[in-house]
């Protein structure tokens, strides 16, 4: 038995990109944005440089049933989200509110008119494996929509109520004309279906909501006093578009810092990346969602501000995060626009 | 009762808007009612497309072209009937948690969920009887398929999110005839659900790269009574009724049975099974029916894989070009 003839040399140990992202994934993202020779630019390993954010795909009006639906693609997270509008008779509320003094502020919240449920346990990422609740995520991005959606008037009252003015029942007193009243109202169900998620799931499933919302159609509805029941009509001529009052677009960031939690209280080195991918996520601790509407003037109107974990972010990089999302909100809101021209 | 897991809607409860023109006499509504204008041995067309979300280990999309056309339902807002648009993901193989017991062979999970606006009327948001039913169904399907043996110890989960089902009939008999009307017993949208979901299931199952005996195809056929002989209640004659592939239950007044099956067509196998309705001497036949029906999707099948490993892998198609001219269309027709 002799050795075969040709000497190979030592195998040299060096692994493909991802298996270099699965084994250590912090010096791996560290080696992008910090690369050893000078002039490289700092390039994410998705290929974004770090205040890139995605750019989203929107498709409306693909689902059959319901009132408006909306299919948002933003990298490799995908979001479904389907409106439904629904009927609560105005009989049926337990307690009416009596004063009708300014009510149309709360009313919506207080009604519950907007429903908003998120569902991450449809198989899309290997995290969230379909189990009987939602999961603490779910729960949280709901609210998180909910609350945004009562705080951003994006729905006017005025679109959900159906009015009734009962005739003129007594010819002797012509002067008193009846008083219109509120005979029910339109819910409105948001289910917001994850498809596939890789990272940022607020932003996909808020741009859903929004395109999904601008899509919804609302049938003419009214009171038949005869069959004492809310009748529809289902002529798309007669129904109407429901009015979205403002374009809030969020915007994420995710702050990285190397390294253990001891070495990043003595080193300050930070990196800002916009529209974390699920890869980035992980790694960060530290997150910025910023909701803005720019609609109204040129002027941004903040609608929201949320951090969580960390302390790095100061005035300046709260700045350019401002400045950031500005930036996406024209972005976005145009790729809003362009579907519904469509 | 409330979840207090979601955000419920408003106390006093909701209900779904009820349409003036559904009100009207039967006769009228009855005039809108869709008719197939299909042969009865064509399929509606099938898109799939494999790969649609990267953090799975495979998946797929399919969808069933809506068998009337879009013009029809321009000018109301109540939909003609419904299209089938399924996702499906795969998770696995991966090692089982150190808790489980001990299985010689791939432990093999199935989930399907319906979206909450996958139909007419609004579904839950915790599996029903009939999404669990549709999962049992769908594992014995795909249990016959994989080559379980090669992963001890492991575990593969089969995810599919319905975004929009098939009816069980035709909306107007709902509002109209109650339960015993025309149409009364439902189940039919069930069976173009499961077919669907063992085609998608299957080319999901081909993209995670798990080894199958060969590839798995579902396929519906039904009976269907004339509607003349309906009203007589006599079904003696065999003119009466007629064998369609692919039946959409809400062009067809009164389905007879229907059968589907899970096919493998180069072994010539069946995993799955299930008739419903009272096919008689008939049973044969529509199960024959139903494997031609199998067949025709799993051309569909065939060509998205094809398509995505040519993607996947940059292999030239060389013995035919005309199929690759097929592939890029992703859009393939099938007819019987």
């Amino acid at each position: 038995m002799s050795a075969p003839a040709t000497v190979t040399t030592a195998p040299v140990l060096s692994f493909p990109p991802p298996i270099f992202a699965k084994l250590s994934p912090s010096p791996f993202l560290l080696a992008h944005l910090k690369p050893s020779a000078s002039n490289t630019p700092a390039i994410r390993p998705n290929g974004r440089v770090p205040s890139e954010h995605r750019t989203p795909t929107i498709n409306t009006n693909s689902l059959t049933h319901g009132s408006g639906s909306a299919v948002v693609r933003v990298g490799d997270t995908a979001v479904v989200c389907g409106v439904r509008g629904e009927l609560l008779l105005a009989s049926n509320i337990p307690h009416p509110r009596r004063d009708n003094a300014d009510r149309s502020d709360t009313e919506i919240s207080d009604l519950g008119l907007l429903v908003p449920n998120l569902e991450l346990s449809t198989g899309c990422s290997p995290a969230h494996l379909p189990s009987n609740a939602p999961g603490t995520l779910a729960q949280s991005l709901s609210q998180r929509v909910l609350s945004l959606l009562q705080k951003s008037d994006l729905v006017s009252l005025q679109d959900l109520e159906i009015l009734y003015r009962p005739p003129v029942t007594d010819p002797d007193m012509p002067d008193e004309t009846p008083e219109t009243v509120v005979k029910a109202y339109l819910g409105l169900y948001i289910d917001i279906l994850f498809i596939s998620l890789d990272g940022n799931p607020f932003d996909a499933a808020w741009l859903a909501v929004v395109a999904a919302l601008r899509d919804t159609r609302l049938p003419q509805a009214w009171w038949d006093a005869d069959r004492e029941m809310i009748l529809c009509s289902d002529s798309v001529r007669e129904s109407r578009k429901l009015s979205t009052r403002c374009t809030p677009i969020a915007s994420t960031f995710a702050i990285y810092m190397p390294g253990t939690v001891q070495q990043r209280r003595s080193s300050q080195e930070s990196w800002m990346l916009a529209d974390p991918d699920g890869f980035e996520e992980e790694l960060c601790d530290e997150t910025v969602t910023i909701v803005l509407d720019c609609s109204k003037g040129n002027t941004s109107g903040i609608l929201k501000v949320e951090k969580n974990g960390g302390g790095t972010v100061g005035r300046a990089l709260m700045r350019r995060m401002l400045s950031e999302a500005e930036r996406k909100w024209h972005d976005w809101s145009s790729a809003l626009e362009v579907t519904d021209a469509v | 009762m409330t979840d207090r897991r979601r955000i419920n809607g408003p106390r006093g409860g909701t209900n779904p808007p009820i349409f003036a023109s559904s009100l009207t006499s039967p006769s009228t509504l009855q005039a809108t009612r869709p008719t197939r204008t299909r042969q009865p041995d064509e399929l509606r067309k099938i898109y799939l497309k494999t790969g649609l979300a990267p953090s799975a280990s495979g998946s797929a999309y399919l969808e069933l072209t809506p068998s009337s056309p879009a013009s029809h339902q321009a000018n109301s807002l109540i939909p003609v009937s419904s299209s089938l648009k399924l996702t499906c993901t795969v998770h696995g193989p991966r090692p089982l948690p150190r808790s489980a017991p001990f299985t010689p062979h791939l432990l093999l999970t199935t989930h399907v969920k319906f979206a909450p606006f996958a139909a007419r009327q609004r579904r839950g948001y915790t599996r029903d009887a009939s999404e669990r039913d549709l999962g049992v169904h769908l594992e014995t399907a795909l249990r016959g398929v994989i080559i379980g043996e090669r992963w001890p110890k492991s575990g593969v989960e089969v995810i599919i999110t319905v975004l929009e089902g098939e009816e069980d009939r035709w909306w107007g008999d709902e509002v109209g005839a109650g339960s015993n009307g025309v149409g009364a017993g439902g189940g039919w949208g069930m069976m173009n659900v499961l077919a669907g979901c063992i085609t998608v299931a299957s080319a999901a199952i081909v993209d995670a790269g798990i080894d199958c005996v060969d590839m798995v195809a579902g396929g519906v056929a039904a009976i269907v009574g004339n509607s003349n002989a309906r009203r007589k209640r006599q079904l003696e004659t065999a003119e009466d009724r007629q064998t369609v592939l692919d039946p959409c239950p809400s062009e067809h007044e009164n389905l007879e049975a229907a059968c589907v099956v899970g096919y493998l067509q180069n072994r010539d196998e069946i995993t799955e099974l299930w008739v419903t309705g009272n096919a008689g001497t008939a049973t044969e036949d529509l199960i024959d029916r139903a494997i031609d029906a199998a067949n025709a999707a799993r051309g569909v099948l065939v060509e998205a894989i094809k398509e995505a490993a040519q993607s996947k892998f940059g292999i030239k198609d060389a013995d035919n070009g005309e199929k690759k001219s097929t592939a890029a269309t992703q859009d393939v027709e099938m007819a019987g």
